[in-house]
């Protein structure tokens, strides 16, 4: 176990891709010490921002890592990890879990943009807020989360799950608009209220909002009523509109809205 | 007594080259051609401009030469651990070369307007790819002319007479005399109404019907224009037809027209405040035209759905090309606003928000855009040149970028130079010192020097040069 | 044998005392290379680079001391395009594609371009003004107004994509074949390209007209580029050839669909081995993701509903058009695994080396780093053997290249990446090491009398893969991968003199208005806009 804290309060963005398991891994404290991070555009090592502790003394092959303090500004926590764990106390900044192909990361607070974007397996699990793009693909890529979970207890951004090809999104509170957008597969599912929009452009996949969504896009059409969904094992209940598209790209997404807290979508019954 | 011909106007991103301007003495004292607009700047730029370079010193602004300027503003960027070099787009293309340089120099991030204009139309064409052409190819060639979310009778005054509805091409001809009768006619319709509410004591408080029937003009074989927008701007009064949408749901309206176009039949009756007959015979049209031409402004890239917005506009061009030929256009606004994009693409790989502080061009929008990183209040040190952030950006960001030193080139007075701490008079491109610049549709024109500049002002490339110069030697780097 | 350099030039000798000294001994010494045709500059390949930020952030160059940062892959930014080059010992290169009407941005582009002397083709074949002489048949005005052209924006030689396509593409259509004639212009592809050809001929251009020929990339295309190789072989006078047809592997398949498409290469080879009037450039394939870029505006819209991949478009007034579309070779496509067997069987096929160049179309193939990986393939058979082990089934059965034995010389890997193409484009000064050619130099680091490059290929894939010594102007500008400085070559141009160019500007600035929406002013590019301005003076028959 390894802990690490900000020696102080970080006013430009700091990039430390090397906080992972995988590269903390049986390495000794001072050379841990001593890997590159970037403090906005000078080059610093780890020891210089963070104190650093090893808490166990046998340095183990899958550490964990636990990081407390103030890390809005720290992006890129485990990105392209394989292995290990991550604990952060309070908030995170961007990217965190970036291309993480493995191990578990938990984040006591909020998470920044880009949280498990391009994430090839592994989990991420936030005890709070989620910003824009969560598990979405870099820009001008098709290649969004493919494999792995992510868990948010609070409220997700807008566009999560963009260009997603598997895995789950699970959001335990309201999500932003756009969620699904040009999705491929995947689940995304949403316990509290959608912004508006979701499943916009999707091939393919299943989002599922169980609170509130202001409208349906044109581009979907009523399939059926259903009572409930399962997702990755566990049985969501509804009773749920299921929509099917997005249309304009020939898709084959499934939307599932919940009936009750939904009365304006009545109208769509008339075409079951 | 001279006359210069074919002049550039540096303005907006209709970029006209046929102005003709007339000097004496140094002084422009006539312009022709051009429009409102340009005729303002080419008369009037000298009134607000500053002549001497200032320094903060004890929070005042004094007079300093321009060597103490250019050390100071050296010593700021090559101190800062995260500065941000914004603007690039009312400057000419050869000044932004050598502030790539500068950016990469001191590892800052250098953005241009685009950060809060056309932005996400650049994003969503890196997902979708973009339709598009030279505006030449629709003046000879575009029978249907839609504008959306965009007015450019009032920001891009000689679109229409220059490219599009009012001009004279190879294959099509110009809609204007159309226009003229419609006008009279619906002014003549207006007296008659009015006369009549007169004699029959008629409540006018009481709307008349709007007639949603599209109008027998937009079915025939000529030039014709449609206007989409949220209200019915001047250039709506101006087209065959003004579709008015409800804010906010343009995605949902650009959605249903790409259904309708494969086909397809919608399961509500109306769309954004639109009944969907009508969204139905506008489709018949679009699929029925020779070649279709879509400008969008920031009624799009602005309004709710941004970027995703432009993605669904994007995708509907690019599916009406299945049926007839369709093209797409971002109705850029400063004049070199698509030349700052195109000198940053050409050097680092990306069109704006590009990140040097690792050593090499990192690019993220949201992340790595000047707005967004001014927002956090991340930044400590800032270059602002041919832009006025202070005046255009959200407030955060604003008081976000004056709390740290600033560096402001500009050849006039601005809110933005007004907060600066070291301030650096330019001389005006395109009226007082030449270069290059981009028109909206990527076509490069040659900016031209038609009078002096003040000896204090030095053109934006040699200002920033200089700073480069002396970073370099603070840095103790062979130039 | 030692070769002196001297003031940027080869000369006889040196004073040997004062004289810095290279050993090259155990290795090759060849000019620098000459690329023929790769899209490195301007509109197209710039609107490739904002489209495809995803084709950037993997491959970053941090700025050195010495070199400016940069992206990469299959569409590096400018400076990153030139030190790469550089670090193949490569030290002259062509930009194909130029439209007119932005001649600028090309330029502007090519003089952030280090390392290299370079020179840009105008797209002229689909040029109102062409289409409408030709038509006529006023073959001397149509030379007239090319040479203003040529002078007025800087160009090399005359680029054709697809005559009379673009032009149909304005309105969303195509020609189907060369006699096919273009809507509203009532002028066949053939009559654009035996008019140009003439026209060539007439300004007495270093370079034969540049051919990207119709229908390409359809199956059963070889026989468009069969009749577009004969349709000028009457024009040809003596051994000098009058028409090079480009990325010749994308215009050489058989077959009448997707299904159904095979190699045309061995007709293809056979004729040019046959006809001297003719050169072509491979156009090689790479199993890698690139990004396709051409004039081609249908082609491109075809290549994106082929794949679904995102799409840009950008017609040119009066002039031209351009497509982008990323795209992926597949080793396991029967299509994809067949054209990069086409190819290598049209290199191995043509005799003479003289007649056939080394491109991958950049990127449109592959990016132009893979040129190592194509001369491994030339020199060796084992090398080629192990790619076709893993290609698509239907391809392997169908490729000639198991019972070709032919393996490249290093005589002839230097003559297809650099002697012959100098020669084709008439640049007397490059791809030759003889007393008074430019000193740019590549030296490798092979020795031929100790390496077998049939077995030791990927010994030879990595010597040209990172030259020894780059001399450029002859000053070492990269040594074993490192650039040690940075330079900036030339841009060649073409500056016809003929004495119909009075009545060509006065006829132009009257109808400008007409074609164009800029001013016939704010057209040409002054000669000081080019940084290292080296026009070429020509004296044409008009």
């Amino acid at each position: 176990m390894i802990t690490l804290c900000p020696k102080r309060v970080f006013k430009v963005p700091v990039d430390a891709e090397c906080i992972s398991p995988d590269i903390f891994a049986e390495k000794s404290a001072s050379e841990i010490a001593k890997l590159l991070v970037w403090e906005g555009n000078r080059k610093r090592t780890l020891g210089e921002l963070f104190k650093i502790e090893l808490q166990t003394k046998t340095e183990s092959k899958e550490p964990t890592i636990q990081i407390s303090g103030d890390l809005r500004r720290v992006r890129k926590i485990g990105a392209k990890m394989c292995t290990g764990k991550i604990v952060v106390d309070g908030d995170v900044g961007m990217h965190l879990g970036e291309e993480m192909r493995g191990g578990v990361i938990t984040v006591g607070g909020s998470a920044d943009s880009w949280a498990g974007c391009m994430m090839k397996n592994g989990t991420i699990e936030i005890k709070g807020d989620a910003g824009d793009y969560v598990g979405a693909a870099y820009r001008g890529s098709t290649l969004g989360m493919s494999e792995g979970t992510i868990i948010i207890h609070g409220n997700a951004g807008n566009e999560a799950g963009c260009f997603m090809r598997k895995g789950i999104i699970k959001i335990r509170g309201n999500v932003g608009q756009f969620a699904g957008m040009h999705m491929k597969d995947g689940t995304i599912l949403v316990r509290e209220n959608s912004e508006g929009r979701a499943g916009a452009e999707m091939l393919g996949g299943k989002i599922i909002v169980c609170g509130h969504i202001p409208s349906i896009l044109p581009t979907f059409t009523i399939d059926t009523v259903t009572p409930k969904v399962k997702v990755d094992g566990e049985e969501v209940a509804g009773p749920f509109y299921r929509f099917l598209g997005d249309l304009t790209e020939n898709g084959d997404g499934k939307l599932f809205v919940s009936q009750t807290q939904n009365p304006h979508l009545k109208p769509y019954e008339n075409y079951l | 007594m001279t006359i210069i011909s074919g002049v550039t106007c540096p303005v907006c991103g209709s970029f006209c080259d046929d102005i003709e301007v007339t000097i004496k003495n140094n002084v422009i004292t006539d312009v022709k051609n051009a429009c409102a607009i340009g005729a303002a700047k080419f008369l009037g730029y000298a009134k607000h401009r500053q002549t001497k370079p200032l320094i903060r010193k004890n929070g005042e602004l004094v007079e300093a030469s321009l060597d103490e300027a250019i050390r100071k503003s050296a010593q700021i960027l090559a101190d800062a651990t995260y500065p941000i070099l914004y603007g690039w787009s009312s400057t000419s293309c050869e000044a932004t070369r050598v502030g790539l340089e500068l950016a990469e120099e001191v590892g800052g991030v250098i953005d241009n307007t685009s950060t809060v204009c056309h932005g996400p139309s650049i994003l969503s064409i890196q997902d979708i790819g973009i339709s598009s052409c030279t505006l030449g190819q629709l003046r000879h060639r575009a029978d249907l002319v839609f504008y959306w979310g965009s007015n450019p009778w009032s920001a891009h005054p000689r679109h229409l007479e220059r490219y599009t509805t009012f001009s004279d091409g190879r294959f099509q001809k110009t809609a204007w005399r159309g226009y003229l009768s419609r006008l009279s006619a619906t002014l003549t319709k207006k007296r008659l109404r009015r006369a009549v509410n007169l004699i029959l004591r008629r409540d006018v408080s009481v709307p008349p019907e709007t007639d949603r029937r599209l109008p027998y003009s937009v079915f025939q074989k000529k030039r014709k224009m449609i206007v989409i927008d949220v209200r019915k701007t001047r250039s709506a009064e101006t087209a065959d037809y003004f579709i008015q949408v409800k804010p906010n749901s343009d995605f949902e309206l650009l959605q249903a027209f790409r259904m309708l176009v494969r086909d397809e039949e919608l399961d509500v009756d109306e769309v954004a405040g639109v009944p969907v007959e009508v969204l139905e015979e506008v489709v018949d049209i679009m699929i029925g035209c020779e070649l279709g031409i879509l400008f969008f402004g920031l009624g799009l890239t602005m309004s709710e759905g941004k970027l995703r917005n432009v993605d669904a506009a994007l995708s509907l061009v690019r599916d009406l090309n299945q049926r007839t030929k369709f093209l797409i256009m971002p109705m850029r606004g400063h004049f070199n606003v698509t030349g700052a994009n195109v000198v940053f693409t050409w050097q680092t790989g990306y069109p704006y928000a590009v990140d040097f502080s690792h050593g090499y061009p990192r690019y993220n929008p949201g992340e790595t855009s000047v707005v967004d990183i001014l927002c956090r209040g991340e930044s400590d040190a800032g270059l602002v040149i041919a832009s006025d952030p202070v005046a255009h950006f959200p407030q955060r960001a604003a008081q976000n970028l004056v709390k740290n030193p600033l560096i402001a080139i500009d050849p006039e007075v601005t809110p933005t130079t007004l907060m600066a701490d070291v301030v650096i008079p330019s001389a005006f491109v395109g009226i007082e010192t030449e270069g290059t610049a981009y028109r909206m549709d990527h076509v490069p024109l040659p900016l031209k020097k038609i009078v002096n500049p003040p000896n204090t002002c030095l053109p934006d490339e040699e200002i920033l040069r200089r700073i480069l110069h002396q970073v370099h030697k603070l840095r103790r780097r062979p130039n | 044998m030692d070769i002196a350099v001297r003031d940027g030039k080869i000369v006889e000798r040196v004073n040997e005392k004062k004289a810095e000294r290279i050993d090259a001994s155990g290795m090759i010494v060849m000019p620098g290379g000459v690329d023929i045709h790769c899209h490195i500059a301007g509109a197209e390949v710039n609107s490739g680079r904002l489209l495809r930020p995803e084709d950037h952030f993997r491959d970053v160059e941090a700025k050195t001391a010495v070199t400016r940062s940069g992206v990469g892959h299959s569409i590096p930014s400018t400076f990153t395009t030139g030190y790469r080059y550089a670090r193949m010992g490569y030290t002259t290169i062509m930009n194909p594609s130029m439209p007119p009407l932005e001649a600028r941005h090309t330029h502007e582009e090519l003089d952030d371009t280090p390392m290299l002397d370079k020179a840009t083709y105008p797209l002229l074949g689909d040029w109102w003004f062409v289409l409408e002489y030709l038509r006529d048949n006023r073959i001397e005005e149509c030379a007239a107004h090319i040479a203003w052209m040529m002078n007025a924006i800087k160009g090399y030689a005359i680029k054709i994509v697809n005559p009379g396509g673009l032009e149909a593409w304005g309105y969303g259509g195509n020609v189907q074949n060369i006699d096919d004639p273009v809507p509203y212009f009532n002028i066949t592809p053939r009559e654009i390209i035996r008019g140009l050809c003439k026209v060539n001929r007439l300004l007495n251009m270093p370079h034969t007209i540049h051919v990207h020929t119709n229908n390409l990339g359809k199956p059963g295309n070889y026989v468009t580029a069969l009749e577009t190789m004969k349709c000028v072989e009457d024009l040809a006078k003596g051994d000098r050839p009058v028409i090079h047809i480009t990325h010749c592997q994308f215009s050489a398949f058989k077959g009448d669909d997707w299904r159904t498409m095979g190699s045309g290469a061995e007709e293809i080879a056979n004729y040019v081995n046959q006809h001297s009037h003719v050169t072509i450039d491979m156009g090689q394939v790479i199993f890698t993701d690139t990004t396709t870029m051409t004039a081609d505006g249908p082609f491109q819209y075809r290549l994106y509903q082929l794949s679904g991949n995102k799409w840009v478009n950008h017609d040119v007034e009066t002039e031209t058009s351009a497509g982008i579309v990323p795209f992926r070779y597949k080793r396991k496509s029967p299509v994809h695994a067949t054209q990069w067997s086409i190819g290598l069987e049209l290199a191995l096929l043509i005799k003479d080396p003289w007649r056939i160049y080394l491109t991958t179309d950049h990127p449109n193939g592959g990016p132009f780093t893979a040129y190592p990986r194509i001369i491994s393939w030339l020199m060796s058979q084992t090398a080629r053997e192990k790619t076709i082990k893993k290609i698509a089934k239907r391809a392997r059965r169908n490729s000639l290249l198991p019972s070709i034995k032919r393996e490249y010389s290093f005589y002839e890997v230097a003559t297809v990446t650099r002697a012959g193409q100098a020669r084709a484009l008439g640049l007397s000064w490059k791809g030759h090491l003889g007393v008074g050619a430019d000193a740019d130099i590549a030296i490798y680091n092979v020795n031929p009398e100790l390496v077998d490059p049939s077995k030791k290929y990927k010994t030879v894939r990595r010597a040209f893969q990172r030259a020894a010594y780059t001399i450029k102007g002859g000053e070492v500008v990269a040594k074993n991968g490192e650039i040690l400085k940075s330079v900036y070559g030339k841009t060649f141009w073409v500056n016809v003199n003929s004495s119909l160019s009075m009545d060509v500007g006065a006829d132009m600035k009257r109808r400008f208005r007409e074609y164009w929406t800029v001013e016939y002013e704010n057209y040409p590019i002054p000669e000081s806009f080019l940084t290292a301005s080296a026009p070429i003076v020509v004296k044409a028959e008009i």
